[in-house]
């Protein structure tokens, strides 16, 4: 239920980009484990590989001991910029997966209910994606995702196009959501804070060809909230994790 | 009506009547270049006889009382053979921007048949289907499916990914992809080839009825001017230019009605 692996991955884009190589990594059963690296060193490939939008090239990879073809809506996807699907509203974009599956309206309204209510959208059913604020169109993006029951959430950069205000109150929903349900999470960002503040372990990813070069286990208590941003193992832990990304990138 | 609306309206109607007022006083016993062009007083009058006017037993003319039957003739034609159009290019359109294998099989086939103009069609629309209405029809179809089916492949290659791999995701099959993904997302360049296909479709529904049928406004054009009837020939393509005009505005008022979030998305950006 939920594990994913990565053995010996390699991916290059046709014209012959060499986004990853030789990438090992797993994330447990209920694991919530952050990709933190600069733009470009392959955090999204990565994620697309076991999301099931792109092919690999080498190596293995699976999910659940299985290997991976397509897409599907055991493995979550939370995108950067939600990509709802803009000419349904909040209803029907959280519905569509549920639908689509075929599931009885008996079983996915109830759930779709409950998800909005606990995002704060209860009011919002009717709103097209267009009329919502960036966060809350997040939280439809989450809400999509998680209707689905998901055994893993696939999130890339979700919070990335978010201001700073909005950004913390989506990162302590996100907190309290995983506290509930303990879905495994592959949580990409470039945002040392973030993944710190989230994360059981925060895999630090070098560019050109994109590899993990560091696996950091972060051992602050649970639950967590923002206040944890100021604690003092914080503070550790993001010095330890900005020396090595500076240690990456000897020039900047 | 708000006074801006006024306004458009005024400015919109100053170049016709300009025109009009000058054609009429350029006009000497009622016509104009030697006979040939009548003035708008004698076109209205021949109008009003056309479209109101009680054909008796005893009526030669074919220009009393018959310019309803006229128009339903020709907005007959164009719906239906418009509506084939849709039908035909809208799902082809969708197809090959989706595949590339439907793609590579058909859209050479259709950009090699795209420069037949539809009056090159017209003898073999004549040989095949006579001189009957399915002639009119499939010249109708011919010139407005290449618009559709060109607008809804451009549009169904522009999906943005991200849209299709959250279907995937959200576990669409390839028709709830096509359906509900690609189809809806493509619908502002499906409108816009509606809009060509429509204005081809009035277009041919005329070149169609002045050879190919014995009806419709298209045929009374020609026929008129076969016996001189200058003032119907101008009130026929008066006649022409209000329909065309009215039928792109239903298309553009479905538009606005479909395509509501995508209004919102201008006003906000
Ligand atoms: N479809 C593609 N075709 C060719 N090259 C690609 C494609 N997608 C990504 N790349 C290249 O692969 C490398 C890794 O890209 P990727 O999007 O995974 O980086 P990222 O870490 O997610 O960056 P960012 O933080 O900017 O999102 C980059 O050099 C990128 O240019
Ligand atoms: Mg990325």
């Amino acid at each position: 239920m939920g594990t994913i692996q990565f053995s010996s991955v390699g991916k290059t884009y046709p014209g012959g980009v060499l986004a990853l190589e030789n990438v090992n990594f797993t994330v447990g059963e209920g694991e919530f484990v952050a990709l933190l690296g600069p733009s470009g060193c392959g955090k999204s490939t990565l994620l697309n590989l076991i999301a099931g939008f792109e092919r690999l090239s080498d190596g293995q990879m699976s999910f659940n001991g299985q290997g991976v073809t397509k897409p599907g809506p055991d493995r979550g996807v939370v995108f950067q910029e939600a990509s709802l699907l803009p000419w349904l509203n909040v209803w029907e974009n959280v519905v569509f997966g549920p639908k689509v599956q075929g599931m009885p309206r008996n079983i996915y309204e109830p759930r779709a209910q409950e998800i909005l209510r606990v995002m704060g959208l209860e009011k919002f059913h009717k709103s097209l994606p267009v009329q919502l604020s960036g966060g809350m169109r997040q939280r439809v993006g989450i809400a999509r995702a998680l209707v689905m029951q998901p055994k893993a959430l696939l999130m890339d950069e979700p919070f990335g196009a978010l201001d700073a205000q909005t950004r913390l109150s989506m990162q302590e929903l996100l907190l309290d959501i995983w506290q509930s349900l303990k879905t495994t999470v592959l949580f990409v960002t470039h945002d040392i804070d973030e993944a710190i503040l989230l994360a059981d372990r925060v895999c630090v990813m070098t560019a050109r060809p994109g590899r993990i070069t560091r696996d950091i286990r972060i051992d602050i208590p649970r639950p967590r909230s923002i206040n944890t941003l100021t604690s003092g193992d914080f503070t550790t832990y993001k010095a330890m994790i900005m020396a090595e990304m500076r240690g990456l990138h000897p020039h900047h | 009506m708000t006074s801006s609306r006024v306004r458009r309206w005024l400015l919109a109607i100053v170049l016709p009547i300009a025109a009009v007022g000058l054609w009429q006083a350029a006009g000497t016993d009622g016509s104009l270049a030697g006979g040939a062009l009548p003035t708008p007083d004698r076109v209205w009058r021949a109008w009003v006889t056309w479209a109101f006017g009680h054909a008796g037993p005893m009526t030669l003319s074919p220009y009393v009382g018959t310019w309803a039957e006229a128009v339903g003739h020709s907005a007959e034609r164009v719906a239906k053979g418009f509506a084939v159009a849709i039908l035909l290019g809208v799902p082809l359109g969708v197809l090959i921007g989706w595949s590339r294998l439907v793609s590579a099989m058909v859209d050479p086939s259709i950009q090699w048949l795209r420069p037949v103009p539809i009056t090159a069609w017209l003898p073999i629309s004549l040989a095949i289907f006579g001189i009957r209405d399915f002639g009119a029809i499939f010249l109708i179809t011919i010139g407005a499916f290449y618009p559709i089916v060109i607008n809804t492949t451009q549009g169904a290659r522009d999906v943005e990914k991200n849209w299709i791999r959250a279907a995937l995701m959200m576990g669409a099959k390839p028709f709830d992809i096509l359906r509900r993904v690609i189809l809806p997302a493509a619908l502002p360049s499906i409108f816009t080839g509606l809009r060509i296909g429509l204005g081809i479709g009035w277009t041919a529904v005329i070149v169609a009825e002045m050879v190919a049928v014995k009806s419709g406004l298209g045929y009374v054009l020609w026929d008129a001017y076969y016996v001189g009837r200058m003032d119907i020939v101008i009130a026929d393509m008066v006649s022409i230019g209000l329909f065309g005009f009215l039928s792109d505005w239903a298309i553009v008022r479905l538009e606005m009605w479909a395509l509501n979030w995508r209004r919102l998305q201008s006003f906000n950006q």
